[in-house]
């Protein structure tokens, strides 16, 4: 559907996107996610045809899509959805049959039909310019649907919408997208909105795309530091492979020595990282068959999303995510004595450079 | 003082004898002007739109000469249109000198860099996002320009009240183009000058009163279209 390969599009503040090869097939919902300032947005636009890159090449649907003539072609098989709805100052039916109109065609069947999928019928003879945000966020949906596109680009598709009306309109894309089996490229900083739609999810960081593959991969397999900072591993420790038998490294990092299940060699200089949602805390010194098994101090207890989040105390500096029960059973409070336990398969090392 | 109740009197009771010279006069002038604002719109709306988005090279050079443009004084445009219309003229075989076409055309030179420079300030002041949005709905260029110039229709219909606004008070170029000639090219500015010297302040008075309700009405109809888009807030 998108074959990217060499783009390099720069900023006069010296800011450059590079990104070597990218390919998105069809039917495929295909998420990049990278903190503010990443060039995600810039990448979307380049792929919308908004900017133009210095180099490389871009191809759509099998045709050059950096050549004029095939941009108005290409821009009519695709819709984008901004973080911003931009309706024009008219009726919301006037809104979403705007793109047919665009092509030349009356269809007011299809924008029955858009309307219906985003459930903003009852709003179709409103001004645009009156509606909540929700409602303009369902507007633009619609109008992104009503050609039937081959293809979505979606930027921050609900970058300002509280969390109620966010849950409620991702829920209806999701549906609306995957009955339409139209690929889509999904770009945003938030990660959860991005493992709920996609199939693939790539990491953009400081303008080069750092890994891509499937979401539970990236997640728990982060190939560089900085994905792993991006991605939520909150634990990571330089260290050295001390040991290597059969896959299970002996790791010497933050002062102990620390199991984990890879394939990285003895004498290896590597990162040792650790998600939150894998350390476990007890009372009791049985770890349950973990091989890492801590004494440890209970830094703070915060609250965290629906968890809390437990900063230990190891030797090294480790964070826990805990459930509510689990903090009010065991009384964690900064300064008590736990144990904090983790599987070696959990833990996950990245090579480094010394 | 008395002289000049004694005028606007007259006056009053030319306007409402229905004094047909008026009549034919006021029709002459609102015809020409109105004619000329609307080409100007035609030509102007989109040009100033395509400027606006653009990128070529000398265009703040050229969106300079379109504002300077916006105060090019009427005698000068009516001098070069005479000159262009004249009979030994580059276009002197369209015999247009001295007729209504050859008044339009002296308007609309002087309405056109009003609304061209007051259309790329609308189209300027659109977000480039919105711009790039409807571009992504499928748009070409010209129907982004014109989606987004209905956006600032506003702005527009406010760049159409200041381009007729000046072309029915002008006088220097109708006079030079037009010639003031009765019955053919005399206009409500011409006529007010002419009858000013010549010392009819009556006629002055009553025609100068028509000049100031044409103005007002065609305004007030344009205000209420654009008022009209304007949402209740």
């Amino acid at each position: 559907m998108i074959k990217l390969k060499d783009l390099r599009l720069g900023f006069d503040t010296g800011f450059t996107l590079s990104v070597d090869a990218l390919n998105i097939r069809g039917g495929e919902v295909f998420a990049i996610i990278g903190p503010n300032g990443a060039g995600k947005t810039t990448l979307l636009n380049a792929m919308a045809m908004l900017r133009r890159p210095e180099n490389g090449s871009l191809t759509i649907m099998g045709r050059d899509a950096l050549a004029p003539e095939n941009r108005l072609f290409l821009r009519r098989a695709m819709s984008v959805v901004f973080s911003q709805p931009y309706l024009v100052n008219d009726t919301v039916f006037a809104n979403v049959s705007l793109p047919l109109k665009l092509r030349g065609r009356v269809d007011r069947a299809a924008v029955d039909a858009a309307l219906e999928l985003f459930r903003i019928t009852h709003l179709k003879d409103r001004n645009a310019k009156t509606l909540s945000q929700g409602e303009s966020h369902r507007a633009a949906l619609a109008r992104a649907f009503v050609t039937q596109p081959r293809l979505l680009l979606l930027d921050e598709p609900f970058g300002s919408l509280d969390e109620r009306v966010k849950e409620s309109i991702s829920r209806d894309l999701r549906r609306v997208m995957k009955a339409s089996g139209a690929a889509a490229v999904l770009v945003t900083q938030d990660q959860e909105g991005a493992l709920t739609l996609c199939d693939t999810l790539a990491v953009l960081v400081n303008g080069r795309l750092l890994q891509q593959g499937e979401p539970q991969e990236i997640f728990s397999r982060p190939a560089s530091k900085e994905v792993a900072d991006f991605v939520g591993v909150e634990t990571i420790l330089p260290g050295r492979v001390v040991a290597n038998q059969d896959n299970l490294c002996t790791v010497a990092a933050g002062g102990k020595t620390l199991m984990a299940v890879s394939g990285c060699a003895e004498g290896d200089s590597v990162f040792f990282c650790l998600r939150p949602e894998d350390m476990s805390v007890s009372l009791n010194a049985d770890a349950g068959g973990r091989r890492n098994n801590f004494k440890s101090r209970v830094v703070s207890v915060a609250p965290w999303g629906l968890e809390y989040k437990v900063e230990l105390d190891c030797g090294f500096t480790a964070q826990a995510a805990v459930t509510k029960q689990l903090v009010d059973g065991l009384g964690l409070k900064p300064g008590c004595e736990v144990y904090a336990s983790f599987k070696a398969t959990a833990a996950h090392l990245i090579k480094r450079a010394i | 003082m008395e002289f000049i109740l004694e005028g606007l009197r007259k006056g009053l009771h030319l306007i409402l004898s229905g004094n047909p010279e008026i009549f034919a006069i006021t029709r002459l002038s609102l015809s020409v002007s109105l004619l000329a604002t609307a080409l100007a719109v035609l030509a102007g709306v989109p040009l100033g739109g395509w400027i606006a988005v653009k990128k070529f090279p000398l265009k703040k050079l050229l969106i300079a000469l379109v504002n300077t443009g916006m105060g090019l004084p009427p005698v000068v445009a009516g001098l070069v249109v005479m000159l262009f219309l004249a009979r030994s003229g580059p276009l002197g075989f369209l015999d247009w000198l001295y007729t209504p076409k050859g008044m339009v055309i002296a308007q609309f030179i002087i309405a056109l860099p009003i609304i061209t420079a007051l259309s790329i300030s609308a189209m300027q002041s659109v977000d480039p996002k919105f711009y790039n949005q409807v571009l992504t709905l499928g748009a070409s260029d010209w129907q982004a320009i014109r989606v987004c110039l209905k956006e600032m229709r506003l702005t527009i219909v406010a760049a159409v009240i200041a381009g007729f606004g000046r072309l029915v008070a002008e006088v220097g170029a109708v006079m030079i183009v037009g010639g003031n000639i009765r019955h053919q090219t005399r206009m409500l500015t011409t006529a007010t000058v002419m009858e000013t010297q010549m010392g009819n302040f009556d006629m002055a008075i009553a025609i100068g009163l028509v000049l100031l309700a044409v103005g007002f009405i065609v305004n007030l109809a344009l205000t209420l279209i654009q008022q009209d888009k304007v949402l209740a807030r």
